[in-house]
């Protein structure tokens, strides 16, 4: 076994040939580095920029929301046409393209920009290997492949907002025939796409073999961390779901540039013009299977690593191993078989008969059997442990019922009959939000302060960081718990004005107490702006284990040189061995020994 | 229940609900998130004590031991038989209703709705119950729907734009489509929700509640706001049931106008009001029902709405004779 | 861990996603074909199976064989490698390389004939002069339905005036005296032009899902001819200092080549002979 685990990781080594880390020049050392730790500080760098454009964007789009038609204050003017358009007494209103242009990005730039490079290529590239003892991952070269083709593809992405026509504006869900028709940036959101795909599709391929061949002896798949396990799952989940949308991508940008009808229906008459040039005979439903294919395969890879990494940070903080671990991982694994086959159930306003429909509503319930198994194996975690409240598990914590609020809400938005009402409302954002804001993003936090020490070899502040929780936790819950209320009350989704619709006006109230909530949470996160950048500089220092923490990133020094660890790693028990009896520390290293 | 919480004018938790199978939909949804509810307060007890008892503290060690855990998996087992109590005892039929059998009465309504960037087109066979042949080629500005005027059964053809008339305690069956992007047809006080999409019809049907016309829901959202409650965002949909006059008797709101067409414009008034000393003003809604597009279709998507008018079975009968003769001047606003 | 070496366990994830890819261009193809209206598949006035009416199958026969032979071709390369003969296996890179080119060129000259004839749709029925020459079908619409004149053929001449094009001979027809199996050119003034486009992607959705497959397709076989070349030109370096990592490489680089040619056994007659 230790002879097969060299021979594996020595396919790597030779390819570096008689390189040596010092002998590098800056360019290759910290720019087109192969070293798993400089790409994922790289991707972890330019998905928190990304996301904060993202939410940046949201904030300006609460402003039009908050007061329908008021001229944006201090910013309007720098927004520039066709984003905001100028009013007879000087002021920068924003426009309706305008509006779906920031929200097709927003959505588009959060997921695929934000989300998953910080959780997968961020979390996953620094941390993943050191879990599992190795010294780098299976294909170093294909990893920062994979870096360099996701940093076009986001600036592509981001380019779009200044040609001609503006970013995309039909959703991030780009539903033709209006994606195709419409005269905006969704042809570069197209291209930036396939880059995007392409980056993920290299980095997966990676983490997986990574995850099943470079694993040190001793580490068997039921010693592995959560967090290994989710991101295990989830790499498959990205290798597998995305290629149907690199497909349809192709096929929406032959629409869009050739005049193909891949999703054109015969007859269209678009603005009172026959639509002649096309030959017709599409279908629009098509993207959308395609779409949808990808899109809710996607939704599980936002969560899951967020999951991992509650997961790890629970055990820890609890001195007591996770409740369940044989459970957690079934479910998980369950999750990602089960994520592919309840893809419809966002299109059950399609038209769609009784028999698919009751196929999707079966399959969406049954996917809520996992989640809920998970979330009860985290509580009972809490049970006969010894709770230690540190910043990390401060946003753990939070994550569990936030996260449960987001997964039951899901529950009435997978009943057919009961999505008639609220499909398409402010609900379906209130319930995602609910999962991916509080959620993720409070999980990713928790993250960035877990292992900040492992990547910086200082810490970060407490005291910044509890200023910054708790504003935070009430403010997201300010701007996301009105939102479900105002789903029931009918409020439709993607409405440049809500007031313009009789049941919009009369809730706004509730839109005014979002748009607040969600200004007051951007304030929140100077606190850890400062931090962040405070502590790589001046943050106290700290050895190897700061946590006390037992999986085997902390057996390797902080920040860990190239090659991870002095030895090999040899592991010699489960993952979350706290407290055990008979021992004075309350933990016990995974690592048990290090062999030469 | 919930349906009962009222938030103003119009939303009660739901807006008001007007059809006869709407209600199983409100149903379902209360009784799902009762369930949800239960979830949530029993977890959440459970987290809140968990994190007070097991704190760490002086002389209070972590148990490696696992707790056992039969009652999370009978609770459990619990949860998914619930699950699937409410999906098939409840939702299954619910969406049935909703999808299998198409009304067949003869006194049915029936309607064909295209959905075009950015209003509703509604189209009437008239008395004669026939639709005129509509053909792609013939479609123009003042004739967007494309119908073959000199056809015979076109002559009584009835055809709107952003006006939708129906009667009550009939079914209605409506045959959506769309001309150029998706949309969605959805009337939120009937529970009905329905892609127009293009290249496809598909048909929604529902029947009004008995009394449940647009007048008494007119008369039933007319109500006195104080002159602090006034706010144009949430009112600017209502108008004035009276005239009301400044100190020296000079009309400064009409009867019949609203606030004002913008936000600057209706703080205006309402300062002026306050000025004129006047405590309260009654107003009732311009258009209390309405036809809304609920999928994105573009930069007008949130402007695009028709008025539901909902008449008694024989007021609907009389406007269907009125309307159906053939008009001299048929004018559309065009695109 | 699995007893393959790293990188072929990484081309089998690989693979499974060009799977997912693929099978989801295939599954399209499926939806299309299936909802698409009588008369318009796979082009107006064609019904299905199309063989000779718009793709030449003989030609496609050929490509099959050529691809086949190289995945053959593939294995003897990786095979001599192994056994030791490097310059039998260095020759058998080279034939798969060279046949997978007469793949390319084969398409080529398919898309050029694609790409060189005609459909012009027009707006109206003909006038009596040219009505011989054009065909009608009826198809659905977004607010009915709507018969289309269009006549299919090769154009000699076009500008904003007139379209000149000698039609094809009709379906069940015989072709004219001419002599080269189309009918007399026959002259169509722009103005009566809904449409006109040449048998590309934008013509119907039958050639678009063409064009998207074997274009794909295509691209995979240029990438594997790209490593081919490249193994070929570096073998001998590799030969002398790690033999096995490239005997390795050979064998990952076969999987991919046998991958694309199973597309290929899956398209050729999906879209040629169904």
């Amino acid at each position: 076994m230790a002879h097969t685990h060299a021979a594996h990781a020595q396919d790597h080594s030779h390819d570096h040939g008689n390189e040596h880390e010092h002998h590098l020049p800056f360019w290759r050392k910290y720019i087109f580095s192969v070293d798993h730790k400089v790409i994922g500080v790289q991707y972890t760098v330019t998905a928190l920029v990304f996301l904060f454009i993202g939410f940046s964007l949201m904030m300006i789009m609460r402003y039009q929301l908050a007061y329908p038609g008021s001229p944006i204050p201090v910013i309007g003017q720098f927004l520039g046409e066709p984003i905001v358009g100028k009013t007879a007494d000087g002021g920068y209103v924003m426009t309706g393209d305008g509006y779906n242009m920031f929200g097709a990005m927003h959505g588009t730039i959060m997921v695929f920009l934000g989300i998953v490079p910080l959780a997968v290529g961020g979390f996953g590239n620094f941390v993943l290997p050191l879990q599992i003892g190795a010294p780098d991952m299976a294909f170093p070269r294909l990893n920062m492949a994979s870096y360099w083709v996701f940093l076009p593809g986001g600036l592509l992405m981001l380019a779009s907002f200044f040609m001609t026509g503006g970013a995309a504006a039909s959703g991030w869900t780009m539903y033709p025939p209006l994606a195709v028709t419409a005269a905006n940036g969704e042809t570069m959101w197209l291209l930036a796409m396939v880059l995007l795909i392409t980056s993920s599709l290299l980095g997966s391929i990676n983490f997986i073999v990574t995850t099943v061949q470079l694993r040190v002896p001793g580490l068997s798949f039921f010693r592995l961390p959560f967090f290994t396990w989710t991101q295990l799952v989830t790499a498959f989940l990205l290798l597998l779901a995305f290629p149907p949308l690199e497909a349809a991508a192709v096929m929406q940008l032959m629409d869009r540039v050739f005049d193909s009808s891949f999703f054109m229906p015969s007859g269209l008459v678009v603005s009172g013009v026959m639509q002649d040039q096309l030959a017709g005979g599409g279908s629009p439903l098509l993207w959308q299977h395609l779409f949808w294919f990808l899109a809710h395969p996607e939704v599980y890879v936002l969560i899951l690593p967020a999951l991992g990494i509650v997961g790890d940070i629970v055990a820890n903080n609890t001195r007591k191993p996770l409740w369940g671990y044989r459970a957690l991982v079934h479910a998980v694994l369950f999750v990602g078989f089960m994520s592919f086959i309840v893809w419809a159930h966002h299109m059950f306003m399609t038209g769609m008969g009784t028999t698919i429909s009751t196929f999707f509503q079966a399959t969406t319930m049954i996917i809520s059997v996992p989640s809920v198994i998970i979330l009860t194996c985290l509580l009972i975690s809490l049970w006969g442990a010894s709770i230690r409240f540190t910043v990390p598990m401060h946003f753990a914590l939070a994550f569990i019922p936030m996260f449960g609020i987001g997964g039951l809400t899901g529950l009435p938005l997978g009943l057919t009959a009961a999505d008639i009402h609220l499909h398409d409302t402010y609900y379906v954002i209130g319930h995602f939000h609910y999962v991916v804001a509080p959620g993720t993003i409070f999980a990713m936090f928790a993250g960035i302060y877990f292992w900040f020490p492992k990547v910086t070899g200082r810490k970060m502040n407490d005291l910044l960081g509890k200023i910054h929780f708790w504003p935070s936790f009430i403010a997201i819950n300010g701007v996301f718990m009105p939102m479900l209320f105002m789903g029931m009350a009918g409020v439709l989704r993607r409405q440049f004005d809500q007031t313009e619709q009789l049941h919009g006006a009369t809730v706004h109230g509730l839109t005014l107490m979002s748009s607040w909530s969600a200004w007051l949470l951007g304030v929140a996160q100077i606190p850890f702006i400062i931090n962040f950048f405070w502590s790589i500089f001046a943050g106290k220092k700290v050895g190897e284990n700061p946590w006390e923490a037992t999986t085997l990133e902390w057996s390797a020094p902080s920040p860990p040189p190239h090659g991870n660890f002095a030895g090999t790693p040899v592991v010699v028990c489960g993952p979350y061995e706290y407290s055990v009896p008979g021992h004075e520390r309350d933990y016990l290293m995974q690592a048990g020994k290090m062999e030469a | 229940m919930l349906a009962q919480v009222n938030f103003g004018t119009y939303g009660r938790w739901f807006p008001p609900q007007l059809s006869v199978h709407g209600g199983d939909i409100d149903y379902l949804i209360d009784i799902v998130h009762y369930f949800m509810l239960l979830l949530f307060v029993a977890w959440g007890s459970f987290f809140v004590y968990a994190l007070f008892k097991f704190r760490q503290r002086e002389g209070h060690k972590a148990s490696y031991h696992l707790v056992k855990g039969k009652i999370s998996k009978l609770a459990e087992a619990l949860v998914i038989a619930f699950e699937f109590l409410v999906l098939v005892a409840f939702s299954m039929p619910v969406w049935a209703t909703y999808k299998n059998d198409p009304p067949t009465s003869a006194d049915r309504v029936e309607v064909r709705c295209v959905g075009q960037q950015f209003e509703w087109l509604f189209h009437y066979p008239g008395p004669d119950g026939k639709f005129g042949p509509r053909n792609a080629s013939l479609i123009t500005t003042s004739n967007p729907l494309g119908l073959d005027e000199a056809a015979p059964d076109s002559a009584d053809d009835i055809q709107l734009i952003n006006e939708f008339h129906i009667p009550t305690g009939r079914d209605i069956y409506v045959r959506i489509t769309s001309k150029d992007v998706i949309h969605s047809f959805s009337i939120p006080t009937m529970r009905v929700k329905q892609d127009a999409i293009p290249g496809m019809e598909i048909p929604v049907w529902f029947k009004v509640k008995e009394g449940a016309t647009s007048h008494a829901m007119k008369f039933e959202m007319t109500r006195d706001y104080g002159i602090d409650e006034l706010n144009w965002y949430k009112l600017r949909h209502h108008v004035a049931v009276d005239d009301y006059r400044d100190k020296s008797g000079q009309v400064i709101f009409a009867k019949g106008n609203d606030l004002g067409s913008t936000y600057v414009d209706g703080q205006k008034r309402i300062d002026q009001l306050r000025a004129a000393g006047v405590a309260s003003v009654k107003l009732e809604p311009r258009a209390p029902l309405e036809v809304v597009c609920a999928q994105l279709c573009g930069n007008s998507h949130f402007k695009m709405k028709a008025q539901m008018i909902v008449h008694t079975s024989s007021e609907y009968e009389e406007w269907v004779k009125e309307k159906s003769k053939p008009q001299a001047d048929v004018e559309f606003e065009g695109f | 861990m699995t007893r393959m070496y790293n990188g072929k366990f990484g081309l089998w994830l690989f693979l499974t996603s060009e799977v997912m890819l693929f099978g989801a261009l295939f599954s399209t193809y499926v939806l299309l074909r299936v909802g698409a209206p009588p008369g318009t598949w796979p082009m107006y006035g064609l019904t299905a199976p199309q063989g000779d009416q718009i793709l030449s199958v003989p030609l496609a026969t050929v490509n099959t064989v050529f691809l086949i032979t190289s995945s053959v071709t593939m294995v003897m390369a990786w095979a001599s490698l192994k056994m030791n003969e490097f310059a039998k296996g260095r020759i058998y890179l080279l034939v798969t390389f060279l046949l997978a080119g007469g793949f390319l060129v084969i398409k080529y000259f398919e898309y050029k004939s694609k790409l060189t004839h005609h459909q012009v749709i027009l707006r109206e029925a003909p006038p009596g002069e040219i009505a011989s020459a054009i065909s009608s079908v009826e198809v659905p619409g977004a607010v009915g339905k709507s018969t289309l004149y269009y006549v299919n053929g090769h154009v000699t001449e076009q500008n904003d005036e007139f379209i000149k094009i000698i039609p094809d001979a009709k379906a069940g027809e015989k072709a004219a005296a001419a002599g080269d199996g189309h009918g007399h050119e026959v002259k169509i003034d722009q103005t009566l032009v809904r449409r006109s486009t040449v048998w590309g992607p934008q013509a119907s959705t039958y050639l678009a899902i063409y064009f998207t497959m074997t274009g794909l397709h295509g691209l995979h076989v240029i990438g594997g001819m790209i490593v081919i070349l490249y193994l070929y030109l570096t073998a001998a370096g590799w030969w002398k200092r790690m033999p096995e990592k490239l005997v390795n490489r050979v064998e990952c680089t076969g999987l991919y080549w046998h991958f694309v040619d199973l597309v290929w056994i899956f398209l050729f007659p999906v879209l040629y002979l169904l």
